[in-house]
Order: C-alpha cells, then structure tokens, then sequence
C-alpha cells in the first residue's frame, strides 16, 4: 500500500523530513496566514497532479511571523479525491522552517536555496505566500521546462493591468533586455522556477547582505541566469491577483531595493553585457491568454506635483547627475501643464543610462542617488498613464515596445559614458 | 676701586657668560627646526609618492571628498592638501620641539602648552570634518526625502536641518577647543532650545489648522494609496 493511501489520502503533510527531494518547492512568508492555506493546496495538489512520480516538498520559509502562518501552512488540506484518478506514488513533504540573516524575501529564498541543495532537488520553484490566482496548473507550468526540458530558470509571465508593474514596464525590463539581449517580460515576477545546479550557483554567491536579501532577489536572480549563460525561459501563467503590499514598504525604499540591484549587477557584468546587440525571445510556455482585470485607480496629478516638486528642488542633484542639456529638457517639459505632460521615451532612456553611470561613477551615496529618481520617475509613470489611458493591454504593450526600442538603440550612450 | 671696577665688569662677564651658554642652546634649536623642515620634506616626498600610487585622488573623487573640498572653495588636489597640512603641522611639531632647547622658562610653558593643547585642536578639527560630512548627508536625506513625501519646500527645510547641524556641530568643536566654555554652551541651549520651542508654537498653536490639514491629508492619502498602482 502506498503511503498516501495508508493516510487515507487526506494527506497529513508535517511528516519527517525526507533526507533527498527531486522537486522543491519553497513559499516565503511573513504574517500571511490568510493566504497561504490556499497557496499550500494548490502546490500540494499541482505536485501530485502532475508530478506523481516525484518526491517532491514543500518549503515554508518564514520571516518569524506572529500570526500562525506555519501553522497555517501545516493545516492546510486538500483532498485528493477531487481532481485524481490513481495515487501518486509519494506524498508531497511539507517543512515550515525559519530563515536568519536581514528580514526580507532574500534571505528567505536563500534558506530555500539551502534546502534544495541540501535535498540534491533536480527541479525548484518558488512561489509567493499572498497569492489569490494561484492554482495547480502554475506548478506545472513553473516546474516542467526544468524538470522535463533541461531549462535552468523559468521566469513568470503574467496577465497584468496596464498601469500595474511600472517599475518593471519602464527600467527593468527595458534595461534587463537591452542589457543582456533577452526578452524576459516579468525579470521581477516573483514567482520562479530553476535547476539544482542554479540554485547552488546562487548560494555560492557573496550578496546576502546587500538588497539582494530584500527585494533586490527578484532582478537579481533573472540577471545572474541570463548572465552567466543558464538556460532560461518564461512561462504564460495567467493573472496575478495578490494582496495588497505591506503600506509599510514605500515606493521609495522598493525603487532602491530593485534599482540598486540592477545597477550593481551592470557593473558586475559589465563584460557580458557591452559587446550585446539587439535582442531576441526566449522560448515562452504555456498558453498565452488576456484576462479582465480589476480596474486600478492612479492618482496621476499626485505624481506630476512630485515630479514639478522635485524639478525645483533637486535642479543640484539633477544637474549634476543628467547634465546640464537633459536638465533643462527635464526642467521644460515640467512646465507642460496636465493632460498634455509627455516624459519622452528618448528622454527617459538617458535618465536611466544616467544614473546608472553615475551609480557606477559613486557620484553620491547610492541610496540618495536612487532616491532622486523617485520624482523623475513618477514624471514618466504619469506621462505613461495618460499616454496609454484610451488603449487597450496591446495598446499599451506597443508602448512598451517602443521604449525597450529606445533603450537599445541608446545602448552606446551607456557604453560610451561607462567608458 | 678694585670693587667698583668688579661691579662694572660682572654684568659683562655675567652676559657673556649667558650668551656663551645660550648659543649652542640656539644653535641646537636652529638645528632641530632644520631637521624638522628636512623630516617633513621627506615625509612629504615619501607620502606624495604613496598617494600616487594609491591613486588617493581617485579615491577622495569617489568617496566625495573632492565635492566637499569644492564646496568649501577649496581647489587644490586632495593629495596637496594632505601634504601640505602633515608638511606644516611636522614643521610646526619640530619648532616647538626646538624653542625648548632655548631652555627659557617662558617658552617651555609655551611649548608645554601647545603639546597639551593638540589632542583637543586634533578632536576639534575632526568634530569639523566628521561634522561637516555628516551635515551634508542628512541635510541631502532630508531633502530627497521630504520632495518624495510631495513637501513644496523641501529645500528650506533641508537648509533649515543643515543650519541645526553646523550649530550643533560648532558648538562641540569650540566646548572641545575649550573656548568659553560656559558661553558656547549656554548659547547653544538658548539658540536650539529657542527653535525648538519657536517651531512647537508655531506648529502646535499658530498653525493649529495648517496641521490639521497635514494629517487630514496623510490619513487621506493613505487611504487612497490602497487601492493604487503597483509598481513592481
């Protein structure tokens, strides 16, 4: 008798540790006790769904959480008698561990590292605590290109709302994309799948004290695969509809987390990614569809008083970081007045090569440097909004294309100042 | 007569006799104060040579000093700086050391002064430097900060937060320097304590609707941002 059926199938999953995995799965955590039920059935059942050959566990690691997340991951129960028709052959191993190091997603995707290498896992994939649109199906559309088709990184691909992911839509992805010529349109998503071998590849890394522990783990994780030539791909997961982030975590403080890491990674790769031209696909999986999302409200004269604030009040730093002529453009196109303010994508671009240079250059602290884009980039998330308000998600996908465009055609402008 | 003539004569013998022991205490100390212009002249040389190599002027680019130097309208190279600053302070170290061959009571104290006063010139010269980094850094976080926060004057209030500092900063250096101590501090009290209670007026009594509409605001835009974008 297999012993998932012994247990009768409504499987009790805080069993002993097993000492070897091939497929890990690892779900970071902190007071998300309202969520994480949900987000545990649906790895359990997508492991023994379509995995039900596999050992296979699931890895809670949490930041010390006050409001019974681990137990909430411990209790949570699927009843396999919905959706299966024969038995897996292993029952899916469930671990709620708590991670050391700086509070943060980092450190607690390290400690996932550490389990998978720990556990010889062939295959691992992490996924979010406070996802809602989580179902079965995304374990498989994360875990299948690594564990069936030799890719060692699987980025998400999502279904998002126009105005949603702007840090992502304007510099990380049209950065990430001119920089190292892949096309990875979610290199932030969160959710990721990726090889024993990458994840022992990451913990050999010296960053777990740098932003890399916080939110800089995302960018950072899709740059190293691309980087040092790991096999990646992307995978089509539908919507992501989650919990609103903790009010506690500023704009600010999460432009530098992502910001400073993208930069600091620009430079440490500065010698795979100079010779780069143009840039190409990657194989994506899985079947591409648009959903209807929830409508988002953007408070669009909010952002432009931010940006005409911060025209007149950081002309030094400004100045000193753009030049004298990107200043006065900058500085000009403030005085447009509402609905007719545009950041051109040409100007936007030069910002970004900027303060990447003048990150390199240590021109000021790095956080105060990343902090003065705040209004700058407000300017052009403003100027975005209106531009793609009357557009639909292909509308407003052309835009986008657009500024990675702009952003590879201006790639000899990086190179020339870097030089 | 013998007598007088002994008295008209002792005062000269008495002087040469002074100025016979004096002179190779003069000499000593023109020799020392040579030997110090020489031992500052090669720890000049030595250090110009280690600074090159170190690319210590590349280093201060990085690390800002350059920017500050400007700032203070300074535009020599930070290396010359450096130099010339051990280059004298050797020298100056070497003088004291050799007026007090001279062996006159004067200016021993005088030299025994200036040894016991350096450590406290030393602490008060890097109060002002590590002050003057200091204030610049958060009067600039200050500033970033409060224009992210939508603040229309962010820069007076950085300028504002950057004057505290100085203040604060120059009143630990003279209480270091030992100058009037009582005075620098008392102002200080009075100078801090003034602006503080000046702004709980302003804010608290005078300004009882201009704050009310800040927190109205804050709570307001907190409730907005719920349901705003997202950005990553």
């Amino acid at each position: 008798m297999l012993p998932c059926a012994r247990r009768g199938r409504k499987t009790d999953k805080m069993a002993e540790q097993p000492e070897k995995a091939d497929i890990i799965v690892g779900i970071p955590s902190y007071n998300n006790a309202d969520t994480i039920g949900h987000v545990v059935r649906a790895v359990d059942a997508g492991l023994t769904k379509y995995f039900p050959g596999k050992k296979a566990v699931i890895v809670n690691s949490d930041g010390g959480s006050s409001d019974g997340t681990p137990e909430a991951v411990r209790s949570a129960t699927v009843d396999h008698d919905t959706f299966l028709i024969s038995h897996p052959a292993y029952p899916v191993n469930r671990i709620s561990m708590p991670y050391n190091g700086i509070p943060g997603k980092g450190s607690a995707f390290r400690a996932i590292f550490q389990k998978a290498v720990d556990m010889q896992a062939e295959a691992c994939c992490v996924v979010d605590s406070d996802l809602r649109s989580i179902t079965p199906e995304w374990i498989e559309l994360l875990l299948t290109p690594v564990a069936k088709k030799g890719f060692d990184f699987v980025a998400p691909f999502y279904s998002r709302h126009k105005f949603d992911g702007t840090i992502t839509n304007s510099i990380v992805y049209p950065m990430t994309r001119a920089l190292y010529g892949k096309r990875i349109r979610q290199p932030i998503g969160g959710e990721f799948a990726f090889s024993g071998a990458l994840a022992e590849f990451y913990l050999k890394q010296d960053v777990w004290n740098t932003q890399v522990a916080r939110f800089g783990i995302d960018i950072w994780m899709t740059t190293e695969a691309v980087a040092n030539s790991f096999k990646v791909c992307q995978t089509f997961l539908g919507a992501k509809i989650h919990d609103p982030k903790d009010p506690a975590s500023s704009l600010s403080d999460m432009l530098v987390q992502v910001v400073t890491t993208l930069f600091d990674l620009t430079e440490k790769h500065s010698g795979a990614w100079m010779g780069v031209k143009g840039s190409a696909d990657v194989p994506t999986f899985g079947f591409r569809y648009h959903v209807g999302l929830e409508p988002v409200k953007v408070n669009v004269e909010k952002m432009l008083d931010v940006f005409r604030i911060g025209v007149k009040e950081l002309s030094g730093i400004w100045t000193d970081v753009l030049g004298p002529g990107d200043f006065k453009e900058v500085e000009s196109i403030s005085a447009v007045p509402g609905a007719s303010f545009r950041f051109p994508s040409g100007l936007w671009t030069r910002v970004i090569y900027d303060y990447a240079t003048a990150y390199y250059r240590k021109k000021m602290s790095s956080e105060h440097l990343i902090k003065s884009l705040v209004p700058l980039y407000l300017g052009r998330t403003a100027s975005f909004v209106m531009e793609v308000e009357d557009k639909d998600h292909d509308g407003a996908e052309a835009e986008i294309e657009k500024l990675c465009l702009e952003f590879e055609d201006k790639k000899s402008y990086l190179i020339n100042n870097w030089r | 007569m013998e007598n007088f003539f002994e008295l008209l004569w002792q005062p000269f013998r008495d002087f040469w006799a002074g100025l016979v022991g004096f002179i190779p205490n003069f000499l000593a100390m023109l020799i020392i104060i040579a030997a110090g212009f020489f031992v500052a002249w090669v720890v000049k040389a030595v250090l110009s040579k280690a600074f090159s190599a170190l690319s210590f002027d590349a280093w201060c680019d990085r690390a800002g000093l350059t920017a500050m130097a400007r700032k203070a309208n300074v535009w020599s190279k930070p290396s010359d700086i450096m130099l010339k600053v051990v280059y004298w302070f050797l020298a100056v170290v070497f003088a004291m050391i050799g007026l007090t061959a001279l062996r006159l009571q004067a200016i021993d104290s005088l030299t025994m002064q200036f040894f016991t006063y350096l450590p406290r010139a030393f602490s008060a010269l890097l109060i002002l430097i590590i002050g003057y980094v200091i204030t610049g850094f958060v009067s600039r976080a200050v500033l970033i900060a409060a224009v992210n926060a939508g603040y229309r004057y962010a820069k007076l209030l950085a300028e504002a937060v950057r004057m505290l500092l100085i203040v604060l900063i120059l009143a630990m250096a003279l209480e270091q320097l030992q100058v009037a101590p009582g005075i620098v501090v008392a102002a200080f009290s009075i100078i801090f304590g003034g602006i503080v209670i000046s702004l709980a007026i302003a804010f608290g009594a005078g300004g009882i609707e201009a704050a009310r509409k800040v927190i109205e605001k804050s709570s307001e835009e907190k409730k907005e941002s719920d349901r705003d974008i997202e950005h990553l």
